[in-house]
């Protein structure tokens, strides 16, 4: 026992001098300040709308598995046969995850899709498309509520405003699905005003129908609340709030008929029993299978209804209080790192989004056109037929928002939290707007 | 400062010799427990001290680059503001004062604690019983039973997550039994539900426990002496008697090791609370591992992550200190 006890303090200074050289060892390499290895300056100089003419190879990174991106480099390749995409994707959690180191190293790509703005921004890893934006004449081929949300400061926390960082490359929009046959059967035609939309639920209840499918687990609601603010404030007040902008405040008259329909809703029974414990894929497979009048949803489930009831579903915006159309939404978007070797190459690419061409392949592979959304065609009596018609409504009215989720990094959890707790009946209106607005505060400080 | 090993090693752990290395089938040459001592006594003999640590390089390497430096690193870094990306700046215990007041956290590491209970009290309860029933009396009885009871744990969680979402969802299996034995009016989507969601996610734990408990209990059993059951049932024992006086003493050992595994998955728990439920409804199934993993991975604060990490683990080497102490044989 002696000898075990003696050679404690042995084992002890073992321990630290261990504990001494590690430190040392960290300190020596890249320095004892996490992420302080300095960060490279935002490339200047002219930049130019001409194409290579000889062989070029322009490398992309993305997380989008749909095939667009895969499709449009495949047509920009026919379009110009001296020039091959590399297109590499990776999985979206693992991507947004190793982005940055990627952007930051010698091999970066001429093309990354940006998911979210923040730290890639912030660390200057990707150049500002301001000159490329004025070359192509961006600012005149789109509507600026599409472009708004790639623009952003230099510390990359309040959107829509500075510089722009990214080009979208096709759109996802939220509006309400409705079931065709359920509102035939309650001679409900598709309702173009708050108050026929309200009549419309007081008419499903009535005929013990269930109005509107939800689920909650993720916090899917959200469409719901921001549908309605965004209705009833108009678009570009909402976006004030979504970007971040100083002072903004989601406890507007908007944001409180949007909490108060939610917990009305919920209330009243027009609201699924189950919908905290049931996540949007088991929603949208409740819709189809005929339980719900509406469906507050994304373009992206658009295919998949249309599969499993086909002919059965139609699709519109949320009636506004001034008749104009808003949209939930944002896109796929690329920005140019800025170490990437072919950055006029990769601009190009992005200006070929704006094309008929693009548009229809955007379309095909279930996104929404950047532009020419009038001219694309889906299979006939199909549901995106209907969602491609909202989204020029949209467009026409400059009434994209982006999602509530994306105004700072921890909304989506908060609006979870807060939005179970509502619907569950544990906190009012009133508390669901403080914890968003609390969370808005310390996220854009 | 007396010894707590981690983890404890049943049966070694309390006694003063001789040393492990003598079972190293050494232990019937008679020079074995002497080479053994002296090699304990190693400060005398330098020369046979660094031969030992040559022996010891490789894990020792190992174990440096892939555990201690990572972990200290861990440390290193909750001293920090950092969001991963740009150059973070010193935060000294900024970070430890701000997990150590924030009311949710406090709340996700009393539900921690509180799945212990069905994470270790409750798989360790089933676990002795079925033991007891499968494998009592030194048998190796219903080994399909045993398989089944065990398969929960080659499962990886995160497919476990899934899979119980599923049957706890509104028209889930564990609905369609309860309204097929006529208890329909208490189905509800479980895991949206505020009372139930936390009991919900908690039994997924000692389902997927029940099978390790079950397996290490029947193994102890087989090791105690069948002598002892012979003179117990001489003695007119019942198989309860039998239990309590043969079986439980003897798996005192397992017993512990049980507690420790368990413990560390419930005060760890991350996965099946992840996929269920995310911590929700509200935040009624919060946990600190998935709190770790919003702060570094969602909130960008990797700071704030490694400090609630460095308490967390803390809070682990304390429970399994605990376990040590009171499943340790008397000698």
């Amino acid at each position: 026992m002696s000898a075990r006890t003696s050679r404690r303090p042995a084992r002890t200074a073992a321990m630290c001098a261990l504990l001494v050289a590690a430190t040392a060892g960290l300190s020596a390499c890249g320095g004892l300040t996490p992420g302080g290895t300095g960060t490279s300056a935002a490339p200047t100089g002219p930049v130019s709308t001409a194409l290579p003419t000889g062989n070029a190879t322009l490398t992309v990174v993305s997380s989008e598995n749909s095939g667009t991106t895969k499709a449009l480099a495949e047509a920009f390749h026919a379009k110009h046969p001296n020039i091959t995409v590399d297109f590499q994707y990776t999985g979206e959690d693992d991507y947004n995850k190793s982005l940055n180191l990627k952007l930051s190293s010698d091999q970066a790509p001429d093309l990354a899709l940006l998911n979210k703005l923040g730290t890639t921004v912030k660390a200057n890893l990707v150049r500002s498309l301001d000159d490329y934006a004025e070359a192509y004449g961006w600012d005149a081929k789109y509507p600026s509520t599409e472009l708004d949300q790639w623009r952003a400061t230099d510390d990359g926390k309040q959107l829509g405003t500075g510089h722009l960082w990214a080009a979208p490359a096709g759109f996802s929009v939220v509006g309400v699905y409705y079931n065709k046959d359920t509102a035939a059967k309650l001679g409900i035609t598709p309702p173009t005003t708050r108050a026929e939309f309200d009549a419309a639920l007081a008419k499903a209840k009535a005929a013990g129908e269930l109005p509107v499918q939800l689920g909650n687990l993720q916090g899917h609601s959200s469409f719901i609340v921001q549908s309605v603010v965004d209705a009833t404030d108009g678009a570009a007040k909402t976006s004030d709030w979504v970007n971040g902008k100083p002072g903004a405040t989601i406890k507007t008259p908007g944001g409180t008929d949007g909490a108060t329909t939610l917990a009305g809703w919920a209330k009243r029974g027009y609201l699924p029993e189950s919908a905290n414990g049931t996540d949007l894929t088991g929603s949208v497979a409740e819709f189809t299978k005929g339980k719900g009048l509406f469906l507050f949803d994304g373009s992206w489930d658009a295919q998949k209804i249309d599969k499993a009831a086909p002919g059965k579903t139609g699709f519109l915006t949320f009636p506004g209080a001034d008749g104009k159309a808003t949209g939930i939404g944002t896109s796929v978007a690329y920005a140019i790192p800025a170490k990437a070797k072919n950055p006029d190459l990769a601009a190009a690419f992005l200006d070929f989004m704006n094309t008929p061409e693009a548009a229809q392949i955007q379309f095909d592979t279930g996104f929404l056109p950047v532009a020419h959304a009038d001219t694309v065609k889906g299979a006939e009596g199909g549901v995106m037929n209907e969602v491609a018609k909202g989204w020029a409504a949209v467009n026409k009215d400059n009434g994209l928002v982006n999602f509530f989720a994306n105004t700072d990094a921890t909304m989506g959890d908060t609006l979870t939290s807060q939005s179970q707790q509502l619907i569950g009946g544990k906190i009012g209106p009133e508390q669901y707007l403080d914890a968003l607005q609390n969370d808005w505060t310390k996220g854009h400080q | 400062m007396t010894s707590t090993s981690f983890p404890p090693q049943p049966g070694t752990a309390h006694r003063a010799t001789p040393p492990p290395a003598a079972h190293d089938g050494r232990s019937g040459r008679a020079g074995a427990d002497g080479t053994a001592r002296t090699l304990r006594v190693g400060p005398r003999r330098p020369g046979r001290q660094r031969t030992a640590y040559l022996y010891l390089a490789p894990a020792l390497l190992l174990y440096t680059c892939f555990v201690a430096l990572p972990w200290l690193h861990t440390m290193w870094l909750s001293l920090f503001t950092w969001d991963g990306v740009t150059a973070g700046s010193w935060a000294g215990l900024g970070n430890y004062h701000q997990v150590l007041t924030d009311p949710l956290l406090r709340s996700s590491i009393l539900h921690a604690l509180g799945f212990v209970v069905f994470y270790s009290v409750l798989p360790i309860a089933l676990g002795l019983l079925l033991a007891a029933v499968i494998g009592g009396r030194g048998g190796r009885r219903y080994p399909v039973s045993r398989t089944v009871l065990f398969l929960p744990q080659i499962v990886p969680l995160v497919a476990v997550g899934v899979t119980w979402k599923w049957m706890y969802s509104a028209d889930g299996m564990v609905n369609q039994v309860l309204r097929a034995v006529g208890l329909g009016s208490i189905t509800r989507a479980w895991l949206g539900d505020f009372t139930w969601a936390y009991v919900a996610v908690g039994l997924i734990g000692t389902w997927v426990m029940l099978g390790l408990c079950l397996i290490i209990f029947q193994t102890g059993i087989q090791k105690i002496d069948p002598s002892l059951y012979e003179a117990a049932r001489l003695d007119g024992a019942g198989p309860v008697r039998e239990f309590l006086a043969v079986t439980l003493p003897g798996l005192r050992p397992e017993i512990g090791v049980a507690a420790t595994l368990t413990m560390i998955s419930a005060l760890a728990s991350f996965d099946v609370v992840y996929v269920t439920t995310g911590g929700g409804p509200g935040d009624s199934t919060i946990v600190p591992g998935v709190l770790i993993y919003r702060l570094a991975f969602t909130n960008g604060e990797v700071g704030a992550a490694c400090a609630l990490a460095v308490v967390l683990s803390a809070l682990i080497a304390l429970a399994v200190a605990a376990v040590g102490r009171l499943t340790r044989e008397k000698s």
